[in-house]
């Protein structure tokens, strides 16, 4: 991958960057499938954990992750290599927040530099975006039939 | 048996470098943990890993300015990134503060094992 201009970001650079980072920390015996469907439906049937990282410098943008409870956990889990024990929010929050991190580091070496990463900042629920933020690439993808998607905006103001 | 720090405020990816450093063919290294850049510097003066990995990224003190402290106070402890930031900038940033290697995340044991090499 080669540093381009912001306004280039293709989603299947977001997309490689995503399942390379599935594939290293979860395997690739249950893929990440991109979808190509109404995945807010699938969102709105479950709880949701979200998490973001902001850009600043030589780029203003943010970068988010949405997933299911159900991929949280399983995220969780096999990252923590935890079977049968009880999960904690703090588990999760820990898991997704590091999710974001590493393809929010990917994706800020695609941008102009320099710049910073923000700590990530994790949620249980949705993420909405501020109106001067424009979505620059989305990848939607189920892993086991439950929604994960993937958001690079950049920040005009 | 050499001592090991690893250092990242996140739980998660400390337990994930413990487990590459295993499957690397680093087992049985006595590994001590640190949750921030401040708490890496205080536990390198206190415990003398033989190697330091760290985050970059990590909030009360980040990594660079961790191996930054390091180095002004005279500790030459080898010191190693592992962060999810893999640019060309930071690799020249990290390399001109004296780190060894950065690894980039994610990662395989097989970089681990390629990074370390000659370095326990």
């Amino acid at each position: 991958m080669t540093v381009m201009d912001a306004a280039n970001l293709e989603v299947t650079d977001l997309q490689a960057i995503a399942e390379q980072v599935w594939t290293s920390y979860l395997g690739d015996t249950e893929p990440l499938l991109p979808s190509f469907g109404p995945l807010d439906d699938a969102f709105a049937q479950g709880m949701v954990w979200s998490a973001a990282v902001s850009v600043h410098g030589g780029w203003l943008g943010t970068v988010t992750v949405e997933v299911a409870s159900t991929v949280a956990e399983q995220l969780t889990r096999t990252m923590l290599a935890l079977e049968a024990t009880a999960l904690t929010d703090a588990d999760i929050a820990d898991a997704v927040g590091e999710l974001v991190n590493m393809i929010g580091g990917n994706v800020k070496s695609l941008m102009p530099g320099p710049s910073t990463l923000t700590l990530p900042v994790v949620a249980a629920g949705r993420t909405a975006s501020p109106s001067a933020a424009a979505e620059l690439a989305r990848f939607d993808a189920t892993y086991a039939g439950r929604p994960v998607r993937v958001t690079v905006r950049a920040d005009h103001r | 048996m050499s001592k090991i720090l690893v250092a990242d405020d996140s739980r998660v990816m400390r337990q994930i470098v413990v487990r590459t450093l295993r499957q690397a063919g680093y087992a049985g290294h006595d590994i001590i943990e640190a949750e921030n850049g401040r708490d890496a510097l205080d536990k390198t003066h206190s415990e003398h890993p033989d190697l330091i990995l760290s985050d970059w990224n990590m909030p009360e003190m980040n990594g660079i300015d961790c191996l930054a402290a390091l180095r002004a106070s005279g500790n030459t402890t080898p010191f190693g990134f592992v962060t999810s930031e893999g640019s060309d900038d930071m690799r020249a940033r990290a390399d001109a503060a004296g780190a060894l290697f950065l690894i980039a995340k994610p990662f395989t044991p097989e970089t681990f094992a390629e990074s370390l090499a000659g370095v326990l």
